[in-house]
């Protein structure tokens, strides 16, 4: 195997590829990384069996030559070494070499590296996924769906569904929906089904969707998506993204979201964020920072925070309109300002039911987003 | 403000105050006719797991020492006379004692039911700090007929280092002056702050002494021991500015409690009563001091003494026996290797304050709370209308009685007076 290839597209694609390799890993080729060159370009393959990341660079594109002098082959390459070797190298084109007894060499300008190189034909096949469950949306649009829901996931094992977000497509609605029991949040879009077909509801690996987040560049361009029963694969045209889903059944979690509401807050979004910031600056390392919302008269809201060692922050914010009964509620800082980010608009509708009991926040006038948050109770 | 050459301008002088084998004293006061014996106060003398947990001076003349279990005790000491603790007896004993040294500042700091630091660098006006300590420790002898130590120094590490040089009945003054002759040439084990596992690292270090630890290069000690090596270093210099705080007393940093079982067991079910047992005694102490716990430990001593401790880290506060027992019961179960088991504790660790604490409410389980959502408002109410919670007092019997090994439950008592 030989060819000559230009290093910032090396780079790119060696850097999405490392987002599946794990040092950790009960298989040892995976610690590696496999390159196959074909006439048509160079394929990276990285896995760590959750999931597995391909990239391809293509011989040329849009007239613009990436690959040259290909002699096809392939080897899989420590990774622990490859990435940096390929960053520092001094100019702007790579050569890579493989000889019969997988001694592999890299030139760049005067720089030389030789590294032993392992056997492809070790290297797992990556399945191959049959199915006409699949659906096409805009990078852009799946980068929003996975940025508003992933934080919420669950990172602790308990529940090891709640570490996934749920993905489902109903009555021409895709939705993305995360809890990790304390907040929740969820996205939707309309979605053209395919005729007559209902795909599955799956639950996606939170970790998967924040790196496939990542590898992604905001493009509208489109994504494929297809699922089968325990896989879903994320196509562009040269990227391939697989992913093991979580077994198990996501609770259901319409049911939870309340219907009606007590007090309906109207505000700013970053003026309720910025205040919720303030309130918590003071509180302790590591305790919740918990902030304390009070209704007042004409409109008005009070936050607080208190730390009995450090001391207390009051803060009075107007909002656009306070709406139904007076309201004493406590949550946490970080959950509110999660939320605010997540739902991205200038205003928001914050609606309580009660200082025990979930409270949504929403876009005034969409009804696509949704943030639930549960309050804390204090002693 | 009266300058001399005992309150320096810029300095502080401190005492501590250190009762002299403090339970077989209070016991000799009580029953004149055990003075001049070998007395040892033990945890059981009937079951084999008495431990000698302190002696009088007589007993420890024939090598009887804290710790040491009672029949070896015996062995050493055929006459040894031995009793079981009195604890009420202990407790008002060390409140009359802390009363006494009430009377020279309110600048104390207890540490323990017997022992304690004082700040005395503004009581010139009541004499010299000779003078003074000389008369902390007649009082204290005669009101109490108690012996006590008394260590002088411009900082509590020197002063514990002082008051441990002289026992009984004595008064030293430690100087700064005074560290390369009278603290340096100490054995490092006898640093206050150096464990028996530090002093094995130091000497590895060839540290033999606690001046060989002052003149150390820091980086060498900082590489062993983390920023305590700095820290210690610090101490072996004579330098340490931690105040006599008063309110250290309330800064409890775990609450437990453990037991030697009858006899070894690998009997799930015995560890299972035992285990719920200690987890009762240990809601028990959390409620009287009103603090919710976010880390549980377990301590496994097998028949052979090898010990072994295990935590886990909690997400959320707990406070109920039956949360302490579950953490405790799980981590037993990964933790036990089978071999029989002679001691089991249950401490929890990582507290806070109830008023401090908040709970995180659950998308699947929240109806609970929102079903008294009423309750709690109109408390709130209440709170708001008359300054404080009027039902908190149902909840929390602050006089109930609980017993407890715990030393440091003293000191509640004496922050009460």
């Amino acid at each position: 195997m030989k060819f000559i290839i230009q290093r910032d597209q090396l780079i790119e694609s060696v850097q999405n590829v490392m987002k599946a390799i794990s040092s950790r890993t009960t298989i040892p080729i995976l610690t590696g990384m496999k390159i196959e060159a074909s006439e048509e370009g160079i394929k990276l393959t990285g896995s760590d069996s959750d999931i597995s990341i391909e990239s391809f660079i293509p011989q040329e594109e849009d007239g613009i030559v990436y690959v040259e002098h290909i002699e096809p082959g392939s080897i899989v390459l420590q990774a622990k070494y490859f990435p940096d070797i390929v960053r520092k190298l001094p100019q702007k084109t790579v050569e890579i070499e493989s000889d019969n007894n997988r001694n592999v060499t890299i030139r760049s300008g005067n720089a030389e590296f030789h590294l032993n190189g392992q056997d492809p034909e070790e290297y797992p096949q990556l399945p191959q996924l049959h199915t006409e469950d699949s659906f096409e949306l805009p990078i852009d649009l799946l980068k929003n769906l996975i940025r508003q829901t992933v934080f919420a996931v669950s990172t602790s094992e308990t529940r090891p569904i709640l570490t996934g977000v749920h993905v489902k497509m109903e009555d021409g609605e895709l939705e993305f929906i995360a809890t990790d029991s304390h907040r929740l949040a969820s996205r939707k879009i309309p979605l053209e089904q395919p005729e007559g077909k209902a795909l599955p509801s799956v639950v996606i690996p939170g970790k998967s969707l924040t790196e496939l987040n990542k590898i992604l560049d905001d493009s509208e361009d489109t994504i494929e998506v297809s699922v089968t029963e325990n896989q879903v694969l994320f196509r562009t045209k040269h990227l391939y993204f697989l992913s093991r889903l979580l077994d198990g059944n996501y609770p259901e979690t319409s049911r939870l979201i309340p219907e009606q509401s007590k007090t309906i807050v109207k505000i700013d979004a970053k003026e309720l964020l910025q205040s919720v910031d303030r309130a918590s600056l003071l509180a302790k390392e590591n305790r919740n920072n918990v902030v304390r919302l009070i209704t007042k008269e004409n409109n008005h809201l009070e936050i607080t925070g208190n730390s009995p060692e450090v001391g207390n922050v009051v803060e009075e914010v107007l909002a656009s309109d306070v709406d139904g009964e007076d309201l004493k509620i406590s949550f946490s800082a970080k959950y509110m300002m999660d939320a605010l980010k997540a739902v991205d608009y200038d205003q928001v509708k914050v609606e309580f039911t009660g200082a025990m009991r979930p409270f949504l926040i929403r876009p005034v006038d969409d009804d696509q987003i949704l943030q639930l948050i549960l309050p804390v109770r204090t002693y | 403000m009266i300058v001399s050459k005992w309150y320096p301008k810029n300095g502080r002088v401190i005492f501590h105050v250190d009762m002299n084998s403090f339970y077989a004293s209070v016991e000799m006061a009580f029953d004149p006719s055990l003075k001049g014996k070998p007395l040892a106060i033990a945890g059981n003398p009937e079951e084999r797991k008495g431990i000698v947990v302190t002696s009088s001076y007589e007993a420890r003349k024939y090598g009887v020492k804290t710790t040491m279990p009672l029949f070896e005790a015996r062995r050493l000491c055929p006459d040894l006379i031995v009793m079981r603790p009195n604890f009420e007896r202990y407790r008002t004993a060390s409140k009359e004692m802390f009363k006494i040294l009430a009377d020279v500042t309110d600048t104390i700091q207890p540490v323990s039911i017997d022992e304690g630091y004082m700040d005395v660098t503004s009581c010139a006006e009541q004499g010299s700090p000779p003078e003074i300590a000389e008369r902390i420790q007649q009082r204290v002898y005669e009101e109490l007929d108690l012996p006590c130590s008394i260590g002088i120094a411009p900082n509590k590490f020197l002063a514990k280092m002082a008051s441990d040089m002289k026992k009984p009945m004595g008064i030293t003054i430690l100087r700064k002056r005074d560290l390369s002759n009278k603290l340096w040439p100490l054995p490092i084990g006898e640093m206050y702050g150096v464990g028996e596992k530090t002093a094995e690292k130091l000497k590895k270090l060839d540290i033999e002494t606690i001046g060989d630890l002052a003149n150390r290069p820091v980086l060498d000690l900082k590489r062993l021991l983390g920023i305590n090596g700095e820290r210690l270093q610090n101490r072996a210099n004579g330098i340490d500015d931690r105040p006599v705080d008063p309110d250290a007393v309330h800064e409890f940093k775990s609450i437990g409690t453990s037991t030697t079982l009858a006899q070894d067991t690998t009997d799930d079910a015995e560890v299972r009563t035992v285990l719920r047992r200690l987890s009762k005694k240990v809601e028990a102490r959390m409620q009287s001091k009103e603090v919710l716990a976010r880390n549980v430990q377990l301590m496994i001593r097998y028949h052979d003494r090898k010990t072994v401790t295990r935590s886990k880290q909690l997400s959320e506060f707990i406070q109920h026996a039956d949360d302490l027992f579950n953490v405790a019961i799980q981590l037993f179960d990964q933790h036990w290797n089978q071999v029989p088991v002679r001691l089991l504790g249950v401490t929890a660790t990582d507290l806070a304050e109830k008023s401090e604490v908040t709970q995180q409410l659950d998308l699947f389980n929240y109806e609970e709370y929102a079903g008294k959502e009423k309750l709690y408002k109109a408390i709130d109410d209440l709170t708001e209308k008359y300054g404080h919670n009027p039902f908190k007092k149902l909840s929390s019997p602050k006089d109930a009685q609980v017993t407890t090994s715990f030393q440091k439950d003293f000191l509640d008592d004496f922050k009460k007076e």
